[in-house]
């Protein structure tokens, strides 16, 4: 699975978490723009590779590699591979407690703005976009003037996450069961946040076990994660296949 | 001999047979006070410094932006002057009476104050009782203290009438001076709220890297009334910040909160709350953060007397080395003596949260701005929690003075990680 021209570009990786061997190998290439869909059963490592991606200290990289835009990813620093273009949305997102929404967004992007050679947004300017943007994704916009993520619902926070994948704009996210918590009409705004940013060249890696949602994004590839390997890839059959059979019963499939 | 010459000489005396704090003293175990001599202006590098700049304005009083000030009756006092020195003194306990008997072990800096002391603040606010005064309306003031010689012992004395509310932020900063020699502060201040009174009173001490300062602030509050008090302090070459608050009438509501920042320096904050009476309400909460070498102590005592049914009582302290060695010491404490109340404390140790840290860090901000961004969010949460009405916080710009105050520390903090 080698592109030499992919956006992101992991080879034979593997992590341990907690002297435990969490990703065994894996390999994966997501060109820029593409939509890669990963599924796999609960423990199979899909947060593991998110967050170590994104350069988490609990999660020790014993071997392999990864490479971002051209870069050697896994020797950056956190805030270098958010500012280099690498979004990943948390399961379950922290709070922050008296740390107010807007001003932490706000921080945030002008970090990232200042890294790519954009002029910081004022308050104002800020303010405008991230109510609108809030609109969209049918985020209260008082959530804005809260601190981040404090007496959110599921759903508050996951549409919070969305809000920031919006704003930041990002080379490549990573979703991490951005649709878990969200109703109808969330989901329904993920799919439309996730088309509008692939038009403008975001890549994702989308992680969901919920097949109408990953119709809803017309994947370029679905990757099966078991075991902290890459299993098998394939398109939309893939998915389906596994939403009806199930983890178990297909990997009784693949071993026939 | 004049009488103010008298009670001056009576405090030496005092002090001279009594001695100074023991160094087992209990409340003063972490970290012991510099000697006696200190405080009393006795040693070589405390003489000679009466000179300009140095000399300061003492106590001032300002407006805070446009907001109504009320009825304030504020007299500036000369403590050596006989009839003056009694006018400051009067209705505060004696050095040798039943109020004396409080302050514990603090008490030798009470005799070395009221040996040293030259000048003093006494405010009335609200003015006379009666139906001139309007007791609805809230008073807005700020009162500035810069110091007016290199050993000094300042008095200030703040009376709030019955159902009168005033808001008054309190600061003692010496960024603004040229003069950077080192001084020494013993401060006493006595605040009596009346019935249904209340104060919301924000505390700022930011001293110079060597100066060596103590305050020591006294409450009453009267049936109902409440008192709210928030600080915002900075570690020197010695910092003590204690408050002694007496909840001896029903209904009487304390709320404390302490934000306290040592990189490399010295800072204690004893807050000694006195439940006396029933359905009286408490709450303590500091949030100290150390780096480097420093030596930081927050003491917290709350007394529940067996007359204080329904009391309902709370104490949380944090502490969070933020870089080097520094040495914390948090230290809640409850005794209680009525079985009919309400009490929970804790003390929490340790680092900023990891996820909230990592989580920053993920949206792109560096490790410095993700700390100071946190602990600057724990800041302005502690402050919101202190005071019932937010709007003290929005008149003085809490979160210009949150960030400059955190940023001041981890900049510190930082370099003495570096060295």
């Amino acid at each position: 699975m080698t592109h030499p021209e992919a956006l992101l570009q992991v080879r034979d990786l593997r992590v341990d978490v907690a002297e435990r061997h969490v990703l065994k190998s894996v390999s994966l290439a997501v060109p820029a723009g593409a939509l890669l869909v990963l599924m796999g059963a609960n423990g199979s490592g899909k947060s593991t590779l998110g967050l170590t991606l994104a350069g988490h200290p609990r999660y020790r990289v014993a071997g392999g590699s990864a490479r971002f835009a051209g870069q050697d990813l896994l020797a950056l620093s956190p805030e270098a591979r958010a500012r280099a273009g690498l979004f990943v949305s948390f399961q379950a997102p922290p709070e922050i407690p008296g740390v107010k929404n807007n001003l932490f967004i706000r921080t945030a992007l002008n970090a990232v703005r200042e890294a790519r050679g954009e002029t910081p947004l004022d308050a104002f300017d800020f303010l405008g976009d991230a109510r609108a943007a809030a609109t969209r994704l049918g985020l209260p916009e008082a959530m804005l003037g809260r601190p981040v993520n404090d007496g959110f619902s599921g759903g508050e926070r996951k549409r919070n996450e969305l809000l920031q994948l919006a704003l930041l704009r990002p080379r490549l996210a990573v979703l991490d069961e951005v649709d878990s918590g969200m109703d109808v009409d969330g989901v329904r705004a993920v799919v439309q946040l996730v088309r509008a940013l692939r038009a403008q060249g975001t890549a994702f890696i989308v992680v969901s076990h919920y097949l109408q949602l990953i119709e809803s994004l017309a994947p370029d590839a679905v990757l099966w994660l078991d075991q902290g390997c890459i299993a098998e890839t394939g398109g939309m059959a893939l998915a389906t296949e596994i939403a009806r059979t199930g983890f178990v019963r297909a990997a009784e499939a693949l071993e026939a | 001999m004049d009488s103010a010459r008298a009670d001056i000489l009576a405090a030496r005396h005092r002090l001279d047979t009594r001695g100074w704090i023991p160094r087992h003293a209990e409340a003063f175990r972490h970290l012991p006070p510099p000697a006696a001599e200190v405080w009393l202006g006795d040693t070589p590098a405390a003489i000679g410094c009466e000179a300009h700049p140095l000399a300061g304005a003492g106590w001032t009083l300002h407006p805070i932006g446009h907001s109504p000030q009320g009825r304030v009756d504020a007299r500036w006092l000369d403590a050596g002057d006989d009839l003056q020195r009694a006018e400051l003194f009067a209705g505060l306990p004696t050095l040798s009476g039943a109020g004396d008997a409080g302050e514990g072990d603090a008490a030798p800096f009470a005799w070395a104050h009221r040996t040293l002391c030259r000048q003093g603040l006494r405010m009335r606010i609200g003015g006379a009782p009666g139906a001139e005064r309007e007791a609805s309306s809230t008073v807005w003031l700020q009162l500035r203290h810069q110091p007016r010689s290199a050993a000094e012992a300042p008095l200030l004395v703040i009376e709030l009438l019955a159902g009168v509310h005033c808001v008054l932020v309190e600061t003692h900063d010496r960024q603004s001076l040229d003069c950077r020699q080192p001084i020494v502060q013993n401060l006493q201040a006595h605040v009596r709220l009346g019935e249904r009174a209340t104060l919301q009173h924000l505390r700022i001490a930011t001293p110079g890297p060597a100066d060596r300062i103590a305050h020591h602030l006294h409450a009453r509050l009267g049936r109902g009334a409440r008192y709210e008090q928030a600080l915002i302090a900075a570690g020197s070459g010695y910092h003590l910040q204690r408050n002694v608050i007496e909840l001896h009438a029903e209904r009487a509501v304390s709320s404390s909160a302490g934000l306290l920042l040592a990189a490399g320096s010295v800072l204690e904050h004893q807050v000694r709350i006195s439940h006396g009476a029933a359905r009286t309400v408490s709450a303590i909460e500091d949030l100290a953060l150390a780096s480097g070498a420093a030596r930081m102590v927050v003491n917290a005592h709350t007394r529940i007397a067996p007359s204080a049914s329904e009391a309902d009582v709370r104490q949380r302290l944090t502490g969070i080395p933020t870089g080097g060695q520094p040495k914390l010491v948090l230290r809640p404490h409850l005794e209680i003596h009525h079985d009919q109340v309400q009490a929970t404390h804790g003390a929490t140790w340790g680092a900023l949260p990891e996820d909230a840290m990592f989580y920053a860090r993920q949206r792109g901000l560096d490790e410095r701005s993700a700390r100071g961004l946190i602990v600057e969010g724990m800041a302005g949460a502690l402050m919101q929690r202190c005071f019932s009405d937010g709007r003290l916080l929005e008149a003085v710009g809490i979160d210009r003075l949150l960030r400059a105050a955190v940023d001041r520390h981890l900049a510190v903090g930082q370099d003495a990680g570096h060295g």
